[in-house]
């Protein structure tokens, strides 16, 4: 079942010339996390707005082709302190804001908070006030609030970006799971090395339109590493001169090299 | 405290009340006792972390800040009148204007946004309406906490914050400009990021916690009301 | 032992009230060193930043920053040898261009006009910003505005640098910008101390790891040994980079954590083995 349909999507900002999608085709299915890479500026931000229906709805602008949704998106954006209601006292009721917005019955929302708070390890903090919180103690209460509404397409933009090692790896344990319950996940990230565990399949936007769709092996490729886009690994062994096909990850590697 | 106690309408009406009775009534012995009453005010405002931002700690120190505030901000107004006008009328527009400027102080300390967003959901309105009127309310602590963030981070450029009116004015400029700049540039974002919070419009929201309304209250509001038409009544007839 | 080393902190304890933060931290950094303060969330780094900034006073112990003791100096003060880049730094651009925003840290600081034009054009290249030097901060994107405020510290040119977290945000071509302005001005003798979660650029970047605890040192020594080993790591929240983990997996002579370096000496190895 597709979660996303995207044909031939390209979208301009308000009185910009250059299109900041070009002819972008893209489908996510329900259960599989798709990743997007590329450089700064190579549209993956935009493509989540779109895909959230928040562009050109929200920002202004045009778009053409087409968008198809199956699900309620949800989407956590590069600066979760914006998506903070400002409003709640507590942990708790920040998380339970989306819901409490979408007019659920009170159990049910008591139900998919807890839930979400017990997902992003986030129990002990329920009664803190958001305001006192940390950098990445925020981004995963937003993480939280987002999840707690519930929806079958889940977005997220650089969503480790203030995360140290051990919250980013539970972060990526959660998206894993996400897609096993059944949800869409599309994400951009600059956290390649993390990809291969993660994604189903990696999606490199260059300029606004779709260089190459692939499973993660593509971020193992010449050209990927070319472009400053292989992983570490896989960097390392494309700029020491050795053969091809280049090692994704270190356990690859270690199977290389044996 | 007041704010943890009284509901939000109940805040609202004696905010207004107050400053439309010391107009109303005549100077100064109305503009002094409602001035008065403003000013007792401020030192119970409860626990909103906004404007007091001494955390939880109870007792009267977030009203003696809540009341140095309010005093301070209407000190300039009863200088600005000395100079305009003679001491009787002064100490009349004074009286009204304490009122006011207090009143108003008390209110954003001790109106909680949350607990104003779950009454008036509960009263029917939309939760976009009530949104809006409540983020303008609490956008004074976010503000506040940012210009702390660029008062520090302009120091550690090495911005002094003493020195002649030329130098000062010029430190002004690098503290105010970038908390608007930074602050309006936000707004898209905001407006973008609420969007993502389910606050469409046509849902009814859920309220979490609805501030209870006793009855003693809801008469309070509609005696607050009749107090002022009635005064009112009493001066125009 | 150098009489007065760019930062020098001894024995300092500090809380936020009543919720402790740092316990007894002593340690110094040498001209030209180059430090990554490490450590989860929470165990204390920013507070590191402000108290070396100048924005905290220590309850206990001092924080020397060359011969001046913090307690002494109004952050303004420091600025003079002290250039701090917070989180969110971007928050503090406002002139009408990034070339006038950068130069108001050396204007501020009262050095002569010719001076403060030299350093911030300085600042401007070492980061590659010259092309938007005369861009409005708002017209970039966020990505350049943490550069030009980075760019605003180099343009002190002080003895030690403090970043807090300088490549949230930043893309790998934006990260090796700052790596190359960083080791650059570490030749030139300034002192570096850069809290980051972002272990592939402290591989690249940094020479010394500080990586504390719940408010104390955990460990201080050379980063390079220190990011290959994940039995060290673990226990303190820390993860070995992607190629300080190929070294230790590869058995690399030299274990290098540099992306160059594993590259290369990858290359001398593959050279000498005998073929499959």
């Amino acid at each position: 079942m597709r979660s996303l349909t995207l044909e031939s999507a390209s979208f301009w900002y308000p009185a910009t010339e250059a299109p900041a999608l070009r002819e972008v085709s893209l489908e996510v299915a329900q259960g599989e996390v798709v990743a997007l890479v590329g450089a700064l500026g190579a549209g993956a931000s935009t493509l989540l707005l779109v895909a959230a229906d928040l562009a050109p709805r929200v920002t202004g602008g045009r778009l053409t082709g087409s968008v198809a949704r199956g699900d309620r998106s949800g989407i956590v954006l590069p600066t979760p302190w914006t998506q903070a209601s400002g409003m709640a006292f507590t942990v708790w009721d920040e998380v339970a804001f989306g819901p409490a917005n979408l007019g659920w019955p009170t159990h049910e929302i008591a139900r998919q908070v807890d839930r979400a708070l017990e997902q992003l390890e986030l129990v002990p903090l329920a009664s803190r006030d958001p305001a006192t919180l940390s950098g990445g103690e925020l981004q995963r209460v937003i993480i939280a609030s987002i999840l707690a509404m519930d929806p079958g397409l889940v977005l997220f933009d650089e969503p480790a970006a203030e995360l140290d090692a051990e919250a980013a790896r539970a972060l990526w344990r959660l998206i894993r799971l996400q897609a096993k319950e059944g949800k869409a996940v599309l994400l951009a990230t600059s956290a390649l090395d993390a990809l291969p565990d993660v994604a189903d399949r990696v999606v490199w936007l260059e300029d606004g339109a779709v260089r190459a769709i692939g499973t993660p092996e593509l971020l193992a490729d010449v050209a990927a590493c070319d472009a400053g886009l292989g992983t570490s690994v896989a960097s390392v062994w494309w700029a020491s001169g050795l053969p091809g096909p280049y090692p994704l990850t270190v356990a690859h590697a270690l199977q290389r090299w044996r | 405290m007041t704010g943890g106690r009284l509901h939000p309408f109940t805040l609202l009406a004696i905010a207004g009340a107050l400053p439309a009775l010391a107009w109303i009534l005549p100077a100064p012995a109305g503009g002094a006792w409602t001035a008065t009453v403003a000013l007792v005010l401020t030192l119970t405002p409860g626990a909103s972390p906004g404007l007091t931002s001494t955390g939880s700690s109870p007792g009267w120190r977030p009203g003696l800040v809540v009341l140095r505030t309010a005093v301070l901000t209407a000190a300039p107004f009863w200088l600005f009148l000395l100079l305009l006008h003679d001491v009787p009328t002064t100490i009349a527009i004074g009286l009204r204007i304490t009122t006011m400027v207090a009143s108003f102080v008390w209110l954003v300390a001790a109106l909680q946004p949350a607990r104003l967003v779950e009454a008036m959901v509960a009263a029917g309105w939309s939760a976009s309406v009530a949104y809006l009127l409540a983020a303008t309310l609490s956008a004074v602590p976010v503000l506040k906490a940012r210009a702390r963030r660029i008062v520090e981070a302009q120091r550690c450029r090495g911005l002094s914050p003493g020195g002649g009116i030329a130098a000062r004015l010029r430190a002004l400029r690098a503290l105010a400009l970038p908390l608007v700049l930074s602050a309006l540039h936000e707004v898209d974002e905001r407006a973008l990021a609420l969007e993502t919070r389910g606050l469409v419009p046509g849902i009814r929201r859920t309220p979490l916690a609805p501030p209870p309304d006793p009855a003693v209250e809801q008469a309070a509001r509609w005696a607050l009301l009749l107090a002022c038409l009635f005064a009112l009544f009493r001066r125009f007839v | 032992m150098i009489p007065h080393p760019p930062l020098r902190l001894d024995g300092v304890s500090f809380a936020y009230g009543t919720v402790p933060a740092l316990a007894g931290l002593s340690f110094s950094i040498a001209p030209g060193e180059r430090a990554a303060l490490l450590g989860r969330n929470g165990a204390g780094k920013s507070t590191v930043v402000r108290l070396v900034a100048g924005l905290e006073r220590p309850d206990d112990g001092t924080v020397w920053v060359g011969d001046w003791d913090t307690r002494d100096c109004a952050p303004e003060r420091l600025a003079r040898r002290v250039g701090s880049v917070f989180q969110h730094a971007d928050q503090q651009l406002f002139a009408p261009t990034v070339r006038e925003d950068v130069r108001f840290g050396p204007r501020a600081l009262g050095v002569g006009e010719q001076e403060v034009k030299r350093r911030s054009d300085d600042a401007l290249e070492d980061l590659d910003l010259t092309p938007h030097a005369a861009h409005h901060p708002y017209d970039l994107p966020p990505a350049l505005r943490k550069l030009a405020a980075l760019a605003g510290a180099l343009a002190l040119e002080p003895a030690l640098l403090v970043l807090d977290e300088p490549t949230i945000g930043l893309d790998r071509a934006l990260c090796a910008r700052v790596t190359s302005a960083l080791l650059e001005r570490s030749a030139a003798g300034v002192a570096l101390l850069v809290i980051t979660h972002d272990l592939t650029f402290a591989a690249e970047t940094l020479q010394r790891g500080l990586v504390l605890d719940r408010g104390s040192l955990a460990c201080d020594g050379p980063l390079a040994g220190l990011l290959g080993d994940a039995t060290r790591l673990e226990p303190l929240g820390l993860v070995p980079p992607a190629v300080a983990a190929l070294s230790a997996a590869l058995d690399l002579p030299g274990r290098p954590v540099r992306a160059a370096d594993a590259a290369n000496v990858l290359a001398r190895v593959a050279r000498g083995r005998p073929a499959p």
